[in-house]
């Protein structure tokens, strides 16, 4: 893979610092991909407790996989997709009933209304922007567990749609359209809550 | 321009409307309730944006750095491989000729000069071939990494 695809030159310098025996490299790594790591165990894991051994687990497997890392994408969607893998094992094993399932698409979907009654703006005046975002921060814990670690990877952390599909494994038209039912799922409950605020 | 555009054309001109296509965007542009459902869209992606990023209330680096093992004590199923053989080489070559020096000449005085030329012939071939593919593999190798 090229540069093209993000490999930046001190991702490879850490790398090979870190086979080398430099510990310190692989704190380095960490603090550099510490934030995508904690987006992804918040969005998939409810459970506090179990965040913090997760996270320890994925930089682990991290570092005794890095020897087989091929430098196919950013090193930061490697461990991403480590992450999100550790989390999806863990999901599976605790056989954990999630609100929505892990890639269950229609079933979740809310029926399509005549999405042009009602706008948000119509009610900014109604909610204050704080009340929003906690809305908006709750509709989105409230998704599926797949939309909303896209929709938190897409919209908050810039990943490409490829990146995101490096990150889960599923094809990239996968992503694209569970991303389309995600926003307009979550489209679809703030417009609801909004209407009923209206009201 | 009376059929408005699906909601996916309509969620791709709230995230990039350069990806859209020409016949789409000039009906969204011109058209009030596809800008209204735009705009929910892009209040949405705002929204999204503007949450606040989680963070570990632990210093990560502190908990798996001492998890991991040193330098020194790791040592790769390749390595160990590759060390024993040399070990093993070594002894095979080295004890007979520390014990039978005086007549390892001896050994090879009626050989005839032909089996010699095979012998270093086949031997030449060999460690040429060794050293191209180790080459190869070496130019790859940097190649990947970007250091040329």
């Amino acid at each position: 893979m090229n540069d093209s695809k993000g490999n930046n030159p001190e991702d490879k310098h850490l790398i090979n610092r870190v086979l080398h025996g430099d510990t310190r490299a692989f704190g380095i790594i960490i603090k550099n991909t510490e934030n995508l790591v904690a987006q992804i165990v918040f969005k998939m894991v409810p459970t506090v407790e179990d965040r913090k051994d997760l996270a320890q687990d994925i930089y682990l497997k991290t570092f005794h996989n890095l020897e087989g890392f091929k430098f196919e994408s950013k090193l930061s969607t490697w461990i991403a997709r480590i992450a999100y893998n550790t989390c999806l094992s863990w999901i599976e094993k605790k056989k954990l009933i999630l609100p929505g399932n892990l890639h269950d698409d229609e079933n979740n979907d809310l029926p399509l209304k005549n999405v042009y009654q009602h706008s948000f703006q119509d009610s900014e005046s109604i909610l204050s922007q704080k009340e929003l975002s906690g809305i908006l921060r709750k509709e989105i814990d409230d998704l599926p567990v797949i939309y909303k670690t896209l929709i938190t990877l897409f919209h908050h952390e810039s990943m490409s749609y490829e990146e995101l599909s490096q990150v889960t494994g599923l094809p990239e038209g996968t992503v694209k359209s569970s991303l389309f039912r995600a926003r307009r799922m979550l489209k679809e409950k703030l417009l609801s809550k909004y209407q009923k605020e209206a009201l | 321009m009376n059929i408005h555009p699906s909601e996916k054309e309509i969620q791709q001109f709230a995230i990039d409307k350069s990806d859209c296509d020409t016949v789409a965007i000039v009906h969204i542009e011109s058209c009030a309730k596809c800008l209204a459902e735009v705009s929910n869209y892009q209040l949405l992606f705002t929204g999204i944006g503007q949450q606040n990023k989680p963070a570990f209330d632990f210093d990560l680096s502190a908990l798996v750095i001492p998890q991991l093992p040193s330098a020194k004590t790791r040592l790769s199923p390749d390595q160990f491989i590759s060390g024993f053989l040399v070990f093993f080489i070594s002894c095979f070559v080295g004890v007979p000729v520390v014990l039978f020096n005086k007549y390892i000449l001896n050994m090879f005085s009626d050989i005839s000069p032909f089996f010699i030329y095979a012998i270093i012939g086949s031997a030449t071939v060999i460690v040429i071939y060794k050293t191209l593919s180790l080459y190869k593999k070496y130019q790859k190798q940097m190649q990947l990494l970007n250091f040329n």
